[in-house]
């Protein structure tokens, strides 16, 4: 599995971190995605596809 | 050519369900043209897929027109924008990206749920010092939203009252252009003096936090600018969610079980709190306006038409949940549109979830003999508004 993400779209909504906090967080200073697992585990796969469907900004892009 | 009106919540009917005329559209995700009560034609969407696709691709249905203009006078949808709430793309997010440090980042949410406890612990304490039938929904659940919003931004209590006036002439779909603006006028005028001061002064509010966040961008925000975030921040961050803990204790109250399972296990209230905001959220739906030709469901909508992106039909959509017309407090959080969806998804939905998990949690725990004083049919619901559920809902408890 391979996770991308759009920071320039991003809004911070926050939805992935808290839907996948091992794999997304928001930097300090804007609040805006920023990926800490580029190639997550499969274990984090459905925690995965749950932030790209929570993503208002539909931001995340997942490859599987 | 006349066509069929826009079907519009009638909660002393059906208290907790879109219109029936939904079921129908949303089944075969047919999109049909409506007459809306402001006098503007627009398309309806209605089912889960259509209601993502307009309100989650700003490049081509618009935020332009505003988003309640379909049902609200105050808003020509024709006028040029008044806010960043009406703009699109890369304008828009340049200012978005001011609220995300101070609203809904997770770290921050942290540091601001001991106020948001502390307040509602206050107001439970309050509550039950009360006389009974006590009126929850000006009592207790504005009293809390309203005092959070307003420590947040940094209005002392004196000045409080600008928030509910100008609410109350925002979302009452009678007010003509003119008189909003002059009800407006005082909150506004207040605000503008605030973001004075604490350019020389700044403190530790989100006012001043996005006055210093701003201080070294490219741009920084203007003063007209901070102004009208903050007081769209107040104005909805109250309102909306104040009618959504009262909305949603009704609806808990009156589902069969659903009360006595948070009273149960109050750690529900936050799979509660999800649940109601996509069971009830936003009846009156949002609009936008196609800002090329595009195509939705088979149907051929031209640049420039209106849609209207119907929300509270769209969660109810049987390919999102099987049973979605069924409240349930244990349903597993997942997507859905309550919040919105796209780039204009509420800004304040991180603090609104943390508001109602806190007073659903603390009231079950608290207050569990709690009951609605009234019969369903007697409660009065707010009309003309885009922000629905109860006037008021006198409540007692043992």
């Amino acid at each position: 599995m391979k996770v991308t993400v759009d920071r320039d779209m991003c809004i911070g909504a926050g939805n992935c971190v808290l839907t996948a906090p091992a794999v997304f967080d928001q930097d300090q200073e804007e609040a805006i995605v920023v990926l800490l697992d580029e190639t997550p585990p499969p274990s984090e796969l459905t925690a995965v596809r749950e932030a790209v469907d929570r993503c208002p900004a539909a931001v995340i892009r997942l490859e599987t | 050519m006349a066509y069929p009106a826009l079907p519009i919540p009638r909660e002393e009917e059906w208290p907790f369900d879109p219109p029936p005329e939904y079921a129908e559209l949303r089944a075969t995700s047919r999109v049909v043209r409506v007459a809306c009560p402001t006098g503007i034609d627009a398309w309806l969407v209605s089912d889960y897929a259509g209601v993502r696709e307009v309100l989650g691709d700003g490049r081509r249905f618009s935020v332009q027109p505003g988003t309640a203009s379909h049902v609200l006078h105050g808003f020509d949808p024709e006028a040029p924008p008044r806010s960043f709430t009406q703009m699109d793309g890369p304008e828009h997010i340049r200012i978005r990206r001011n609220f995300a440090p101070q609203v809904t980042h997770t770290r921050r949410l942290a540091e601001l749920s001991p106020l948001v406890e502390q307040i509602t612990e206050d107001a439970i304490d309050r509550m039950l010092a009360s006389p009974q039938p006590y009126p929850l929904h000006s009592q207790f659940s504005t009293a809390i939203t309203t005092g959070v919003i307003a420590e947040l931004i940094g209005v002392p209590p004196e000045q409080r009252h600008l928030m509910r006036d100008a609410a109350s002439a925002l979302f009452t779909g009678a007010t003509t252009p003119k008189e909003l603006e002059a009800a407006l006028e005082p909150l506004f005028g207040y605000l503008y003096q605030a973001v004075a001061s604490r350019r020389d002064e700044p403190g530790d509010d989100v006012l001043s936090r996005m006055i210093v966040h701003s201080r070294d961008a490219e741009r920084p925000l203007t003063d007209a600018e901070l102004t009208t975030m903050n007081g769209a921040l107040l104005i909805a961050g109250f309102d909306t969610t104040a009618s959504m803990i009262t909305y949603g204790l009704v609806a808990l109250l009156s589902t069969p079980g659903q009360w006595d399972r948070l009273v149960a296990d109050p750690s529900l209230a936050a799979s509660a709190t999800e649940e109601l905001v996509r069971y009830l959220g936003v009846g009156l739906g949002l609009l936008r306006r196609a800002t090329v030709d595009v195509e939705l469901s088979g149907q051929q909508i031209k640049a420039g038409d209106y849609v209207v992106a119907a929300v509270q039909s769209g969660n109810r959509d049987k390919s999102l949940y099987p049973d979605a017309d069924v409240l349930d407090v244990a349903r597993k959080p997942g997507a859905h549109l309550g919040f919105g969806h796209g780039a204009h998804a509420c800004v304040g939905q991180q603090i609104a979830r943390m508001e109602l998990t806190t007073v659903l949690g603390a009231l079950a725990r608290r207050v569990p003999s709690l009951r609605i004083a009234v019969p369903l049919d007697e409660i009065a619901w707010k009309q003309d508004t885009p922000v629905r559920g109860p006037a008021e809902l006198p409540v007692v408890w043992q």
